[in-house]
C-alpha cells in the first residue's frame, strides 16, 4: 500500500486524471447548450438548472485538471475529483437502473458523437478515476507541488 | 481561511469555476440563459395564423388539436412510448429520421404538438427547440404530457 501512495504512482495518477478532466472539459466549454441538453437527459436535475450546471461544471473539470497536473492545491483538486466522479457514478447508475438509454455527454457533446452511450463500462471507468482520486488525496509524499508549499 | 485545509481549497476551486463559467458566458458570442426559461402557456390558439410560434399549450387545447388531427410527437424514450402514448403520436427516433418521417406527412409550416411524460420533464421543450432549429414554424409543447392525457382518459394506444 505504501508503494502506491509514494512518488511515481501518484505522479502518474495526477497526469492521467488531469489529462482526462481537461480533455473532457474542452468540448463542453465550447458547447454549453449541447451539454445542458445532455444533462437534461439524465433526469436528475429540476428543469431550469441544467444551464447553470452546464456553464460551471466544464470549467470546474478544466481547472481541476490543470491544478492537479501543475501541483496547485492538489488536496482540493483531489477532493473535487472524488466528488465529481461520485456524482457521475450516481447519475449514470440511476439512468441505467431506470433503463433509459442516453448519450454519456462525458467527453463529447457534439451531435456527431452518436454511440457514446452510457453503460456499465462507463461506471467502471469512473470508479477507476475515483480510486485514483483517493490515492492522490492520501498520498504520503508531496513531490512537484508548488502551492501551497508542502511542509 | 487556511489555504492548507483541503476543503477550503475545494471550495476555492468551485468559486473560481463559477466566476469563470458565468463570466465567460456573459462575454460569449452565443450566451445561454443561466436558467432555462419555461415556455408561456397559450390558450385558444388561432391555428390558421401564419405567424411562427413556439408555445406551451394546456390539456384542453391539446385535445382540440387532437380532434383537428394535428400531428403529435412523443419526445420520451422508446420504452415509455411503447408502454403507452397518445393515439397516433410519432415515436422519438433519431432526429433527422424523425424529421424525414414528419415531412412525408406534412410540411414545416403545419402545426406540430410535442409532449413528454409530465409537466416536469424537459424533453418536449428540447425537441421543440431542435425542430425550431430545423426550420419548423408552428410548434406547440403540451406541458401536461402523457400524465395529464392518460389521466383524462383521452384516446391512447400501446406498442410500437
Amino acid at each position: 500500500m505504501n508503494y502506491l501512495l509514494n512518488g511515481p504512482v501518484i505522479l502518474l495518477a495526477r497526469l492521467i486524471l488531469g489529462g482526462v478532466f481537461i480533455l473532457a472539459s474542452l468540448d463542453k466549454i465550447s458547447n454549453p447548450e449541447a451539454f445542458a441538453a445532455a444533462i437534461g437527459n439524465y433526469h436528475v436535475l429540476p428543469f431550469g438548472l441544467e444551464n447553470l450546471l452546464a456553464l460551471i461544471l466544464p470549467w470546474l473539470e478544466f481547472i481541476t485538471g490543470i491544478f492537479i497536473i501543475a501541483g496547485i492545491m492538489v488536496d482540493g483538486a483531489a477532493i473535487m475529483i472524488i466528488i465529481m466522479n461520485m456524482i457521475f457514478i450516481i447519475a449514470i447508475s440511476q439512468a441505467l437502473a431506470r433503463g433509459i438509454s442516453i448519450e454519456c455527454g462525458c467527453f463529447s457533446v457534439s451531435s456527431a458523437a452518436e454511440g457514446d452511450k452510457i453503460g456499465i463500462i462507463t461506471v467502471i471507468r469512473d470508479i477507476g478515476y475515483l480510486i485514483l482520486g483517493f490515492l492522490i488525496f492520501y498520498r504520503q509524499k508531496h513531490k512537484f507541488e508548488f502551492f501551497p508549499k508542502p511542509v | 481561511m487556511n489555504i492548507r485545509i483541503p476543503i477550503v481549497q475545494a471550495i476555492l476551486l468551485v468559486v473560481i469555476s463559477l466566476l469563470i463559467g458565468l463570466g465567460s458566458n456573459i462575454i460569449s458570442s452565443k450566451p445561454i440563459p443561466w436558467f432555462a426559461e419555461e415556455l408561456a402557456v397559450v390558450d385558444m390558439v388561432e391555428i390558421k395564423s401564419d405567424e411562427p410560434i413556439l408555445a406551451a399549450i394546456s390539456l384542453k387545447q391539446a385535445k382540440v388539436f387532437f380532434d383537428e388531427e394535428v400531428l403529435f410527437v412523443d419526445a420520451r424514450d422508446e420504452s415509455y412510448y411503447e408502454a403507452g402514448h397518445i393515439k397516433g403520436a410519432m415515436k422519438n427516433i433519431f432526429l433527422y429520421e424523425l424529421i424525414f418521417k414528419i415531412e412525408e406527412k406534412q410540411n414545416k409550416d403545419t402545426p406540430l404538438v410535442v409532449y413528454c411524460g409530465d409537466p416536469g420533464c424537459g424533453d418536449s421543450e428540447q425537441l421543440a427547440y431542435d425542430f425550431k432549429d430545423m426550420g419548423f414554424t408552428k410548434l406547440y409543447v403540451f406541458k401536461g404530457g402523457w400524465l395529464e392525457w392518460s389521466k383524462a382518459g383521452y384516446p391512447s394506444e400501446v406498442g410500437k
